[in-house]
């Protein structure tokens, strides 16, 4: 307690601009792992010297994460699992190999360089997927993809790096005129840059090119507890149309991208998305729909300034029978393992 | 003349007591007989069942000279009298129930005189084998070592008094408590070696006569058990007496009440303005979530779909709608309605199989289907005692059958008393004329009985396969059915 109120140099660590920082230097970062970065380079700068001290630091640090994004569900799971880590290890001081004389900054300084050696991990985790992934895509295959998933795009080259393997991939672009749409060409240009040939379509088109594709490949933002997924805007159509022709469809994912979320819907989602807008015309600028229903996908907000989350940065949810399998660093699983995966970590 | 009205007093009264004539020496028998059990090898107790079996036998056949072909009826209620004052032999013979209508009706042995005939009506179809032991329904032929709280609550059972399987399994371990706090280890044996065996085996025994074990009473029997033997032989009577009702409290404690608690808080969190939650039957977590969820102020109207014959959901929604809620009422007929204007449907369970399936209340497969195929979400909530290793495919191989008679209550039997003159057998219809003043609505029962062509069967669970369910809550957090097993296996470890 002592420790609190004597000097303070460093009275406000800015969690937020560190995690945008990290961000910004390291483009191949995912969200959870800068989270995590984050919240260890907090730790290092701050004084706590109790383990209660710590595990307060840290929530009020998440907190201000969580609010400074309009989507933190992928962050969230960086978060929650640093969190719980820290819990398991701050509990079992014993386990780690410390003596009962040692003093707390032991066990920070063992912590710090776990945190390190956990997002050098998650790193790894990336290459790891693409050799487990890359045996999922046969010689001859079509893969229809979406996204920016750099995890998705380091399978697809890694495939493409074995010369006995030809593949031509489907990239769905997505239809608004956002960063997304950049994003989209770029992944195309990088991956015909490989020697991949890329078609490149709408999202109209997707039932349409789907009678020419083997499989489904895609990235998520989250993974959930019943092994759906949580991921960008139209993924969700991706998978119920793979599904109605039969075509596998594959989530690839880091494990550190495993949420504890347990969505029923598409609007079971813990954020709000203003996608659905009813209007009629000139009603526009009124604001007092508002109230009027109670159902939040009708909720019409005009303050799109307020309201960070658009349409053309929306997730969707794909529920687990959509889902052929889940690639992750620890394995291929099965939609119903994730929840084991999950109940292994926190119990 | 004499005859009939003869045989009627002997009948009637036997479906609710039995008749004082037959009952005395058969408990003093029952009472030789589990005197006997203590010592002799299965042996004695044959001989002596096949002696009472022959004596009885001869007695009957004097008895139902007059009318030998009516015999299920009768006969369904003397085999029920058996088992009831041998609830132990039952087990040690060849299972009655298996014996098919095709046997011949000549009775092979003279022990098995009047299986056969009984047998001449098939029970229920396919449910044939769940027919195992009738249900108890008085304290008649219990084993004298029964503990009185344990008597009153096996009433409670039959009678349906205290019904869903948590709290029959809280009820149990409450009895217990009593059953343990008046027990004394006899000299010569040790408290952790004669308690499970001796003592509470017969508590065990004498409920399950009454209604089956729930799957949750099964798991805090076994928890139980595991308990008593792991107590030190040296530790003094009382204190080991201490240890187990502290035990017992912090069971309850942790797997029922908090347990009741988080799921209760959780499930609250999954019901959203505007919801239209749709149950069926009634229990008691479930009533629990909505009411916190109700008390969280969160505007949203319920429905309960309910059938006969326990009618258990005019009780939630009683008790929902007193608690401010809107509550719409609807029978099961009327399920495929009820699901249309719902948009979440939340389900007790009785147990949830490790294959994910859920084993509930019958009609409960029914409801999460119809709310399937609308694409609602089944939400299930359970606390990890009802999870069990078991594995079930279908809701015949294991399930309960409640006495069928159940099935009709005392109004719709009265309005079924009319139809007597439309029965087939002419035999009857001549008899008729003598007994027409004095219609029973036992009557409705036997004529059902009697006919051969016309099941009666009460089932109590189904199962619902776990494709149905899109989450299954528990104090563990909420699962995909998928995960039972995993959390069945931390719940028994930890």
């Amino acid at each position: 307690m002592s420790t609190e109120t004597e000097p303070k140099p460093l009275p406000e660590f800015d969690v937020v601009a560190t995690y945008r920082r990290i961000l910004k230097d390291d483009p191949e970062l995912t969200m959870p792992v800068a989270a995590i970065e984050a919240l260890v380079e907090a730790i290092a700068q701050s004084l706590v010297s109790t383990v209660a001290e710590t595990l307060a630091l840290l929530e009020r640090h998440t907190a201000a994460l969580k609010a400074s994004i309009a989507n933190p569900i992928s962050l969230s799971a960086g978060t929650d699992l640093f969190q719980r880590y820290l819990i398991t290890t701050l509990n079992r001081p014993a386990s780690l190999n410390l003596g009962p004389d040692d003093d707390f900054r032991a066990i920070r300084n063992h912590l710090l360089s776990n945190g390190k050696l956990f997002v050098e991990r998650a790193k790894q985790s990336r290459e790891k997927i693409a050799s487990f992934g890359k045996h999922f895509i046969r010689d001859g295959a079509t893969v229809l993809t979406n996204g920016g998933s750099r995890v998705v795009s380091a399978l697809l080259r890694r495939a493409a790096e074995s010369s006995t393997m030809r593949f031509k991939v489907v990239y769905v672009l997505p239809s608004s005129d956002s960063s997304d749409l950049r994003e989209g060409h770029q992944t195309i240009a990088d991956l015909r840059a490989n020697n991949i040939p890329v078609a490149a379509i709408r999202d109209s088109a997707v039932a349409y090119s789907l009678g020419k594709v083997d499989m489904v490949i895609v990235g998520a933002e989250g993974v959930v507890e019943n092994g759906g997924i949580i991921s960008r805007m139209g993924t969700y159509q991706m998978g119920l149309l793979a599904k109605s022709k039969g075509k596998p469809f594959y989530v690839v994912a880091e494990s550190h991208k495993f949420v504890r979320l347990y969505p029923l819907s598409q609007f079971d989602l813990p954020i709000e998305q203003k996608v659905l807008d009813f209007k009629v015309t000139g009603e526009v600028k009124s604001k007092e729909d508002e109230q009027k229903n109670p159902f939040d996908e009708a909720i019409a907000d005009m303050d799109s300034k307020g309201a960070a989350l658009n349409a053309h940065d929306a997730v969707d949810f794909t529920p687990p029978d959509l889902i052929s399998g889940i690639i992750t660093e620890s394995g291929v699983l099965t939609p119903s393992a994730v929840s084991e995966e999950l109940i292994k970590i926190w119990f | 003349m004499s005859e009939p009205p003869a045989t009627e007093a002997v009948q009637a009264p036997a479906t609710e007591t039995q008749a004082p004539a037959i009952n005395a020496p058969a408990l003093a028998n029952g009472d030789a007989e589990s005197t006997a059990k203590k010592v002799s090898p299965a042996e004695l107790k044959k001989l002596a069942k096949a002696e009472k079996q022959a004596r009885r036998a001869q007695a009957k056949a004097s008895d139902l000279a007059p009318k030998p072909q009516s015999g299920p009826s009768k006969d369904g209620q003397k085999q029920q009298r058996d088992s009831k004052q041998t609830p132990k032999e039952d087990k040690s013979k060849p299972l009655p129930i298996r014996r098919r209508p095709s046997n011949p009706n000549v009775p092979v042995v003279k022990e098995m005189e009047k299986k056969p005939k009984k047998e001449t009506k098939q029970t229920g179809l396919f449910f044939g084998h769940l027919y195992s032991q009738p249900k108890q329904q008085s304290m008649n032929g219990a084993s004298k070592d029964v503990h009185p709280a344990i008597l009153a609550l096996g009433l409670q059972y039959s009678s349906y008094a205290i019904c869903g399987s948590t709290a029959r399994m809280v009820a149990m371990m409450l009895a217990f408590k009593a059953v343990i706090s008046d027990y004394q280890t006899p000299p010569g044996t040790s408290l952790a070696r004669h308690l499970t065996s001796h003592h509470l085996s017969p508590q065990i025994e004498f409920l399950k006569s009454c209604r089956p074990l729930s799957i949750s009473m099964g798991n805090a029997i076994r928890y139980l058990k595991d308990i008593i033997i792991k107590i030190d032989p040296s530790t003094p009577e009382n204190e080991a007496k201490r240890g187990l009702l502290e035990e017992i409290d912090i069971f309850i404690r942790e797997r029922v009440t908090a347990a009741d608690k988080l799921i209760r808080d959780l499930a609250a969190t999954k019901i959203e303005p505007g919801d239209v939650v749709l149950t069926y039957a009634a229990s008691s977590i479930v009533e629990r979530a909505i009411i916190q969820a109700h008390n969280a102020g969160i505007p949203f109207s319920v429905i309960v779909v309910d059938s006969k014959p326990l009618f258990e959901g005019k009780q939630l929604a009683r008790k929902l709608a007193n608690a401010g809620i809107s509550v719409r009422y609807y029978l099961i007929t009327g399920s495929s309605h009820a699901v249309k204007d719902a948009t979440k449907v939340l389900l007790g369970a009785h147990a949830m199989m490790s294959n994910g399936r859920l084993y509930s209340r019958v009609g409960t497969a029914l409801v999460s289907m119809l709310a399937s195929a609308h694409s609602l979400p089944v939400i299930v909530l359970c606390q990890s005692v009802k999870f069990t290793e078991k594995v079930a495919l279908d809701s015949i191989v294991g399930n309960e059958v409640a006495p069928s008679e159940e099935l009709l209550s005392e109004l719709e039997r009265r309005d079924l008393l009319p139809l007597k003159s439309l029965l087939p057998t002419s035999k009857n219809k001549e008899k008729a004329g003598g007994e027409d003043e004095k219609a029973d609505t036992a009557d409705v029962l036997k004529w059902i009985e009697d006919s051969k062509n016309l099941h009666h069967l009460q089932v109590l669970y189904d199962v619902t396969p776990a494709h149905y369910i899109n989450m299954v809550i528990t104090e563990y957090g909420s699962l995909p059915p998928s995960s039972v097993p995993v959390v069945h296996r931390l719940s028994t470890n930890a």
